[in-house]
């Protein structure tokens, strides 16, 4: 039921009703939640309504500190 | 973010779990409060990867058609059954959950009424404005992810008058049945994922009780196999260093403070009540229902409905059990014997998130 699931969005309207893709599909969506939205950004989308924005930079330093964590796990397999 | 579901991060994080737990009290035991963090789990085969590497799951109260009591399930069937010329619509999952009068997909409704799914509380809106001459329900279910889309839909029809429409409300909140769980004689749980779309909403601090008052940590959680397990490790390190805090691992998605947009229109809205939950029974605070001001929104006002708790589960079904965490689904004695996906017994069985339903599909012992 909480299932969100990311998607680039496609246009806004000045009533912020707008469209996002989804793995390759244009979908109605309602961006009234979000108080800045624009074309490009990344949502998430849950029941027809955008819920949040997502945060690149976050989303960098994730794949940053995964790459840590699977590099340092690598290193102590090696030393053994 | 391909790479949180890549095989090699997957075994690289989970090796290092595997390394930490020595250095525990184990097997730790951790809830997954939300569902869909349950079928993720579940899909990937972590419940048994991770139950060798020390920590063993539970599946808490995060399936809102499941925890939602029989009766409001009846409330709404005896709306269609009752009445002539009523549309009542609502989510896929809640039209199949069993009670003793049937489902709502397998009830006769009156004439002139009838039943419609939709996937957004706005498409419920849409057949009201269509349909000036029914009377349109929507049957709205869903935790703080799904509650501002449904307190936007009610706002629009108040504005608009949309008369014929009104809400007939299963909204739960959250952080109200975790305080209940870990103030249970018998609670076990040594750290949470939180749900990371209820927090996208609500942020980090309405779970800051749980390790304040209660010393448990926790972790707000992302969908990916790579976001459970991380933040796993996060809980395992909190254990370690005994400093138990609200981590966020998703925080790409979820900002501190979550989304004040939609608090405020959830705030404007609705108020807060004692509710009923399958399972856990009355908590104080934890559900809504619209304010007064927009009483004749709320279908049960509008309809007089009588909505009284009573506790007829279905003979057999132990999916009370299974929402606190007591049993395994697989311990229930109807389990995948009367009761299966085709022809559940319970809501637990019925719901994509549900806790019987993820272990009939993968399993849910070694
Ligand atoms: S297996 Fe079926 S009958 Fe048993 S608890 Fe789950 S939903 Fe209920």
């Amino acid at each position: 039921m909480c299932l969100g699931i990311p998607a680039k969005v496609i246009s806004v309207d000045e009533n912020k009703q707008g469209k996002i893709d989804y793995l390759g599909t244009r979908v109605k969506t309602n961006f009234v939640l979000l108080e800045d939205v624009k074309p490009e950004d990344w949502v998430i989308v849950h029941a027809g309504f955008a819920i949040s924005k997502l945060n690149e930079q976050e989303a960098k330093e994730t794949l940053e500190l995964i790459r840590e964590y699977t590099e340092f796990s690598e290193n102590i397999k090696e030393q053994r | 973010m391909r790479e949180l579901r890549n095989k090699n991060v997957i075994k690289g994080l989970l090796s290092d779990i595997r390394e930490r737990a020595p250095s525990l009290p184990g097997p730790l035991k951790i809830m997954e409060v939300c569902g869909t963090h349950t079928m993720v789990i579940h899909r990937y085969g972590l419940k048994k990867m991770l139950s060798r590497a020390g920590i063993s799951m539970l599946s808490g109260p995060g399936c809102p058609v499941c925890i939602t009591p029989n009766e409001i399930h009846e409330a709404a069937i005896d709306l269609i059954t009752e009445n002539e010329n009523f549309i009542l619509t609502t989510f896929g999952d809640m039209t199949r959950v069993p009670t003793s009068k049937g489902s709502i997909q397998t009830t006769v409704p009156k004439k002139g009424s009838q039943v419609k799914i939709v996937y957004s509380p706005f498409d419920a809106l849409n057949i009201a404005k269509k349909n000036p001459k029914k009377d349109v329900v929507f049957f709205g279910v869903g935790f703080e992810t799904t509650i501002p889309s449904i307190a936007v839909t009610v706002k629009y029809a108040v504005q608009n008058h949309l008369n014929n429409f009104s809400l007939l409300s299963a909204l739960w909140l959250i952080p109200p049945p975790l305080k209940t769980i870990v103030e249970s004689k018998d609670n076990r749980i040594q750290g949470f994922l939180y749900p990371g779309h209820v927090s996208a909403i609500i942020g980090e601090k309405p779970f800051q009780f749980i390790p304040e008052h209660y010393s448990i940590p926790g972790a707000i959680t992302g969908f990916e196999p790579g976001d459970i397990l991380m933040s796993l490790l996060s809980i395992q390190n909190q254990i370690i260093n005994s400093n138990p805090i609200v981590d966020n691992t998703y925080n790409r998605v979820v900002r501190p403070n979550g989304n004040p947009s939609a608090v405020a229109v959830m705030a404007e809205m609705f108020q807060k009540k004692d509710s009923h939950w399958r399972g856990l029974g009355y908590i104080t605070g934890s559900g809504l229902k619209l304010k007064h001001e927009y009483k004749d929104f709320d279908s049960e006002y509008k309809y007089k409905m009588k909505i009284e708790a009573h506790s007829h589960d279905l003979p057999g079904c132990r999916c009370g059990d299974v929402l606190q965490g007591k049993i395994l689904p697989s311990e229930c004695p109807l389990f995948s014997k009367g009761c299966t996906p085709d022809s559940p017994q319970g809501p637990c069985m019925v719901s994509y998130e549900g806790a019987c339903l993820a272990s009939f599909k993968y399993g849910d012992k070694d």
